[in-house]
């Protein structure tokens, strides 16, 4: 799940020079990832992995790096 | 290619031919055409020297600095000229009238520039130097590039280390509205094409409410610049974060703008407030492409009975942005984009935008929010940055454009309208109006 949500992020949202270097817990809001990024994430995520991520959850805190995201991924899967 | 076509150096992309659509648009007013404007002020004179040398390199490295847009057939290339003309203008108050007014007019007299589109340089750089204050203003034709472009153009000149600047435009991409049409099969272009144009149709089940007095003949595009203080600035963030989430910061800004609208004139004609916004399809940070335009329109929309409870407005222009994204209708845009490309520009005006003056434009004002500028150690070749903000034509109705950046943690408010259509005293309670908006939990 992490390596897809990582490839979504660095070919479609965000430019890294070297992506293979950013670890999972970097801060992808510092890296670029922006209101209109974010909200492409969560409906690639919930199309992509069948959850439904609340409105009230989107928070720095459940998206702020990979480990984070899935964190937050994992608690809506069923 | 025939022998008179040698000297194309480039054919517009879909997304530049919808800025032309608006150039013409503006032309049609015996306005300027769609010229935009980034400002930096500064706190003292620049090395101008370095600067030049800068601005020269930049003319080396991107040629098509010194471009011609010209017609072939009906469509439309950057080709090149017999001459290069100069990119960087120096301007003095020569005249020692008030260095506010002085700045302030230069910018305004710059931004209303009339030339014809064939012989309109794409861009210009011009110092402009008073005793105490110098301003840096970029001027372009939007079709030579977007404002994600304009501000890497800066980040260009602002880079010092020269193996920094050379990673600018690198990797060299196609036109990124082909390169995300190309990853279609035709049946989901043709798919994708009319989910947009029943898109358009329902916006234009509603019919935009505009405060412009159409009534008057266009003159001149003007502007208020607002920089708010730190502490407003972070009011502003907290009550955007809580009040639109994480995911639609922006949405604040026109959710609140369309309620200061509004009390101007609550019985204003018109069933909805409609703001066309840019959804920009370079990845977010990258340093390529720096030319052209790589953009889709959208638009937020709310109709004038949701204007009265800002809670509602806001989440309706949440959801509805949400929609947008779930039902793609911002990649719905680029096959509609493509096909028009095709059209005569003023065809391209009806199918794409409504006509001017028809009473029935889908805007009520333009906008656009570059959120945070990050140029290098806040300075200009050597002097600090004091204030950003962009400009831009607007094509009348609306005759009104927000923009709005943050630059050293405050927002600066661009209002840019067009006169007499609108008048200096109108925006300056207009902004009271909207201040009050933003500020109010």
């Amino acid at each position: 799940m992490k390596q897809k949500i990582r490839n979504f992020i660095f070919d479609e949202l965000i430019f890294v020079t070297e992506p293979e270097n950013f670890s999972d817990d970097d801060d992808l809001l510092e890296a670029g990832l922006d209101s209109m990024g974010i909200m492409r994430l969560i409906m690639y995520i919930e199309e992509q992995f069948g959850v439904t991520l609340p409105d009230s959850e989107i928070d720095p805190d459940n998206v702020n790096s990979f480990n984070a995201l899935e964190q937050w991924v994992l608690q809506h899967k069923s | 290619m025939s022998a008179a076509n040698t000297d194309i150096i480039q054919m517009l992309n879909p997304s530049d031919c919808f800025t032309l659509a608006m150039d013409e648009e503006i032309r049609q007013e015996k306005m300027p055409g769609s010229l935009c404007g980034f400002a930096l002020e500064l706190s003292g004179t620049p090395d101008i020297e370095a600067l030049e040398q800068r601005i020269t390199e930049f003319g080396t490295r991107f040629p098509l600095a010194f471009a011609s847009l010209q017609q072939r057939g009906k469509r439309y290339f950057w080709c090149q000229r017999e001459q290069e003309h100069p990119l960087f203008y120096q301007h003095y108050n020569t005249h020692k009238i008030d260095e506010v007014i002085f700045h302030k007019e230069t910018v305004v007299r710059l931004l209303n520039h009339k030339q014809d589109r064939e012989t309109i340089p794409p861009v210009e750089f011009h110092l402009i130097s008073s005793t105490v204050k110098n301003t840096f203003l970029m001027r372009w034709i939007h079709p030579f590039c977007d404002a994600r472009g304009a501000d890497l153009i800066l980040k260009y000149l602002c880079t010092e280390s020269l193996d920094a600047r050379k990673r600018f435009d690198l990797p060299k991409l196609e036109p990124l509205v082909n390169t995300q049409l190309a990853k279609y099969k035709w049946w989901q272009k043709i798919s994708l094409f009319f989910k947009a144009k029943r898109y358009i149709s329902k916006l234009d089940n509603l019919q935009s409410i505009i405060h412009a007095d159409t009534s008057l003949t266009p003159k001149r595009l003007n502007f208020n610049t607002y920089t708010l203080s730190l502490e407003q600035t972070q009011t502003i963030n907290t009550l955007a974060r809580q009040q639109v989430g994480l995911t639609g910061t922006s949405l604040y800004y026109v959710g609140c703008f369309m309620r200061a609208l509004h009390k101007m004139n609550p019985k204003q004609a018109g069933e909805a407030y409609c703001t066309p916004y840019a959804f920009n399809l370079r990845k977010n940070k990258a340093l390529s492409p720096l030319l052209s335009n790589h953009v889709a329109p959208l638009f937020a929309q709310a109709p004038k009975a949701l204007l009265d409870d800002k809670a509602a407005l806001l989440e309706h222009l949440k959801q509805q942005n949400m929609q947008t994204i779930r039902e793609k209708f911002d990649y719905a845009f680029l096959p509609v984009m493509w096909a028009a490309s095709w059209l005569s520009l003023e065809q391209h005006g009806e199918k794409l935008r409504n006509s001017m003056r028809t009473g029935t434009e889908r805007s009520s004002f333009w906008f656009s929010d570059i959120g945070h500028v990050d140029l290098s150690n806040n300075s200009f070749f050597g002097s600090d940055i004091t204030k950003i903000y962009h400009l831009c034509q607007i094509s009348s109705p609306p005759a009104l454009a927000f923009l709005s950046c943050q630059f050293n943690k405050q927002l600066t408010f661009s209002y840019n309208f067009i006169e007499p259509l609108f008048t200096q005293k109108w925006i300056e309670s207009l902004h009271k109006n909207m201040l009050e908006e933003l500020l109010t939990p």
